[in-house]
């Protein structure tokens, strides 16, 4: 027995099929013209925190005028209130600390936009040991960040997925039409903050500064070292400084009941190669090594709790530097 | 496998061409659909990375169970004590596997918890029990062909093949509609008829229903976690998010619905629609004959009706009535929230069938009447879509108390923008549905605009196809 009957022509599936891909491929085509025209909004896509934090960053790179730029990992922009910084010193701080996967070559690279416009008179360089032991900037982030400055969408061709996405002008769309749209964070990050908007608000009404909402039980290696490659790039981190700007080099804290019992020396011992490696004799020696485990979210971040009593610390070592 | 997958795109692509080359044989064509729906089933991993091919089996083996039931009824026509025997034994197998893979934790963990309040202390050990995806699903399809039977609404059929085709057709195995024997299972018995309007039908269907899915459902489903997955207090937030469950769950259902019976479409099937603009219900009788249709109706035919339906006065009726949303709501899943969201629903029905008398006289009561209606029943859905999404009772008990608290997070603003943003789509094609009459409308369109229209939703979804993809919410019932 026969399975069907077709009552339909070929004209008659490619209208139905056709029509609509050709209006989509339209679509495809206007996106990428207007974007090379440029009539399309810049390209902003910040659909998750650390993206988010990125483009804050950026953003107050450029806009925010500081006498005092902190600056450096995650622990940066969680453990030190610029806010309170600022008050304690009668100064203007602006902390441009990032989350995401970054080296001191992103951090670099928001420096030197920043004082594109703004002359500071101390930049203080924050990371945390976990951080200077990695080996690089993860490239999709510095990427994101070297692209948002440049106004330039973030495409890839890597995958084919990714090289059909660049075709069909998917991240032009995302990155310039669908920035308005905010987008909700996961977890603790969502509770504190909400959505992407919501976060950046709160980091520029605390200029720069951020705090970590979650708590997680403390993991990894506490054997510390300095990655390999942090000599190259610190030498090169410091070509970036403008000649009147004064660099402050410190190591952020870990959790006492974590750290090993020797800690607190070989964090001097790191800190002075790394101070050395950056050209600068500022090593910020008298900040804490360690603090007590309850004033941590994890190895790495402060919880709300620990930020104004290390920021006390923090205030007071820059103090004793400045001129 | 997953409809918003890349993989489904692949299968059902191959699916496309193989069934194409097959067109001189319905032998062939219906071996075809019943070895990739296997296909289709067995690429569902419990745990990711891992096959487990066990739960093929399962469904083989509970098609074949229920084909000889079907056999067996019609050898046992002069005999109606075999047969009611015989039909029993069959739903205590269907109901037996069922119960096993979905109820057996629950019902071991709710008498842990009764034992310990009683301060018995029985201690008991849950099982490590995967549900298998679409169980509840294909059980129900199996199970009403054998009641069919035994009704004699239906010949039992002698073709094994065409009936494994029936339980196991890949378009709505995992997720429904729950297909009626008596519909479907005569479509793989006779050649197929696929013609120019099919094919449109079957192609917006397919567009429109991925785009509820992957855009709309999606980005809501985010939002919902916010609140629900969250340590909310506040009311607003709670009311916001329970618009955007409504309509992420509506959206997902219904997306994948539409996407079924789009497919089927393109393969000359006709399964049935699942949802005729629920949220346009005027009151709760009307909500349940537009919201899950198959599964509203199956429970309709195969239990309130046999509990005695409206038969034997007030009392028995809402009884019935309760029992069967009920059931209803511990068919979505063992946990007493669903079972909660039964009895509201159960009630709801049972005090609208005392106090509104008949519909007819209700849709005559003129427009305002209508906007309070539908606001009422809205409201008591969307409360009912709380009890629904909650994790637990207690949390339930916060929401609710939080209805009374009017202070707003911070981010209440973004919440209301970003719903609004993924309801506005939905709105305004369901708006254009109700006032044309018409799920089909957009294909009433002149070509030029149609296409656009189309084509919009395609690079929707495409823009959207990157996104992090959930699964469909009713593969885990």
């Amino acid at each position: 027995m026969r399975s069907h009957q077709n009552e339909f022509s070929v004209g008659d599936l490619l209208r139905i099929v056709g029509g609509p891909l050709l209006f989509a491929a339209i679509c495809a085509g206007v996106l990428q013209a207007g974007a090379r025209v440029g009539t399309l909004p810049a390209p902003r896509p910040a659909f998750d925190a650390d993206r988010a934090i990125l483009l804050h960053q950026a953003d107050a790179a450029r806009r925010q005028a500081a006498e005092v730029v902190l600056i450096g990992d995650s622990s940066c922009l969680m453990d030190a209130s610029a806010s309170q910084l600022s008050g304690m010193l009668n100064l203007s701080v602006l902390n441009l600390g990032t989350l995401s996967y970054l080296d001191l070559s992103a951090y670099a690279v928001l420096l030197r936009e920043h004082q594109k416009l703004h002359r500071p008179k101390l930049v203080v360089l924050l990371m945390h040991p976990e951080a200077l032991r990695r080996l690089g900037s993860e490239t999709y982030q510095l990427a994101v960040l070297t692209n948002y400055l440049a106004g330039r969408d973030h495409s890839s061709t890597a995958s084919a997925a990714s090289a059909f996405n660049a075709w069909a002008g998917v991240d032009i769309a995302t990155g310039r039409l669908l920035r308005w749209i905010p987008a909700p964070l996961r977890g603790d990050y969502g509770t504190f903050y909400g959505f992407t908007t919501d976060l950046e608000r709160y980091m520029t009404r605390h200029s720069g500064s951020a705090i970590d909402p979650g708590q997680e039980v403390f993991k990894g290696n506490p054997e510390y070292r300095l990655a390999p490659t942090l000599e190259k790039a610190s030498r090169a981190f410091r070509t970036v400084l403008l000649p009147q700007t004064r660099l402050l080099v410190g190591i952020t804290p870990v959790p006492a009941g974590f750290a090993h019992t020797g800690f607190p020396d070989e964090r001097n011992r790191l800190l002075a190669d790394w101070a050395d490696w950056l050209g600068t004799t500022n090593a910020l020696r008298d900040l804490p090594a360690t603090l007590p485990d309850e004033q941590f979210a994890r190895v790495t971040h402060l919880k709300p709790e620990g930020v104004p009593g290390y920021t006390t610390s923090l205030g007071e070592t820059i103090h004793r530097h400045l001129p | 496998m997953l409809f918003n997958s890349t993989v489904f795109l692949q299968f059902f692509t191959a699916f496309l061409l193989l069934y194409w080359m097959c067109r001189g044989s319905l032998l062939a064509r219906n071996v075809l659909i019943v070895v990739s729906s296997y296909i289709f089933y067995g690429w569902w991993q419990p745990v990711p990375g891992q096959w487990d091919l066990r739960f093929l089996g399962l469904l083989f083996a509970s098609s074949t169970f229920d084909f000889c039931v079907g056999l067996g009824l019609e050898k046992l026509d002069h005999n109606p004590r075999g047969r009611r025997a015989l039909l029993l034994g069959s739903m205590l197998v269907n109901l037996g596997i069922l119960g096993f893979f979905k109820y057996c934790n629950f019902f071991i963990e709710s008498f842990a918890t009764i034992s310990n309040q009683l301060g018995l202390g029985i201690g008991t050990r849950t099982l490590e029990i995967v549900l298998p995806v679409g169980i509840s699903f294909y059980t129900f399809q199996s199970m009403s062909y054998a009641i069919d039977v035994y009704r004699r609404a239906l010949p039992a059929t002698r073709n094994y093949l065409n009936f494994l085709a029936f339980v196991s057709f890949f378009p709505q195995l995992v997720a429904g509609p729950i297909e009626r024997a008596s519909h479907l299972l005569p479509q793989f018995e006779r050649p197929r008829i696929i013609d120019r309007a099919m094919l449109q039908e079957g192609f917006w269907l397919l567009v429109w229903g991925m785009f509820k899915k992957v855009v709309l459902a999606d980005s809501l489903a985010p939002l919902v976690d916010l609140v629900f997955n969250g340590s909310n207090t506040s009311g607003p937030a709670t009311l916001l998010a329970t618009l955007a469950f409504g309509l992420q769950i509506y959206c997902d259902f219904s997306g994948y619905s539409d996407i079924a019976r789009g497919l089927a479409r393109l393969l000359g099937f006709d399964i049935m629609w699942n949802f005729q603009l629920p949220y346009t219900a005027v009151n709760l009788r009307d909500f349940w004959r537009r919201w899950h249709i198959s599964l509203s109706t199956w429970l309709r035919d195969y239990l309130y009706i046999s509990l005695g339906g409206n038969r034997r006065g007030p009392a028995r009726t809402y009884f019935n009535l309760l029992a069967t949303m009920i059931l209803g709501g511990l068919w979505h899943g063992a946990a007493w929230n669903f079972v909660l969201w039964g009895l509201w629903h159960g009630a709801g029905l049972a005090i609208h069938r005392a106090v509104a008398g008949d519909s007819a006289a209700a849709a005559r009561r003129g427009r305002a009447v209508a906007v309070v209606s539908w606001t009422g029943t809205m409201a008591f859905v969307f409360y009912g879509w709380l009890l629904f999404r909650a994790r637990s009772l207690e949390q339930v008990v916060t929401l609710t108390g939080s209805l009374g608290r009017w202070t707003a997070p911070p981010w209440i603003g973004s919440f209301a923008l970003c719903l609004v943003v993924f309801a506005l789509p939905l709105v305004a094609m369901e708006l254009w549905q109700r006032k044309t009459n018409n799920l089909l409308a957009p294909l009433r369109l002149a070509p030029v605009p149609r296409f656009v229209l189309q084509g919009a939703l395609i690079y929707g979804i495409i823009l959207f196809w990157t996104r992090e993809k959930a699964a469909f919410i009713y593969f885990q019932f």
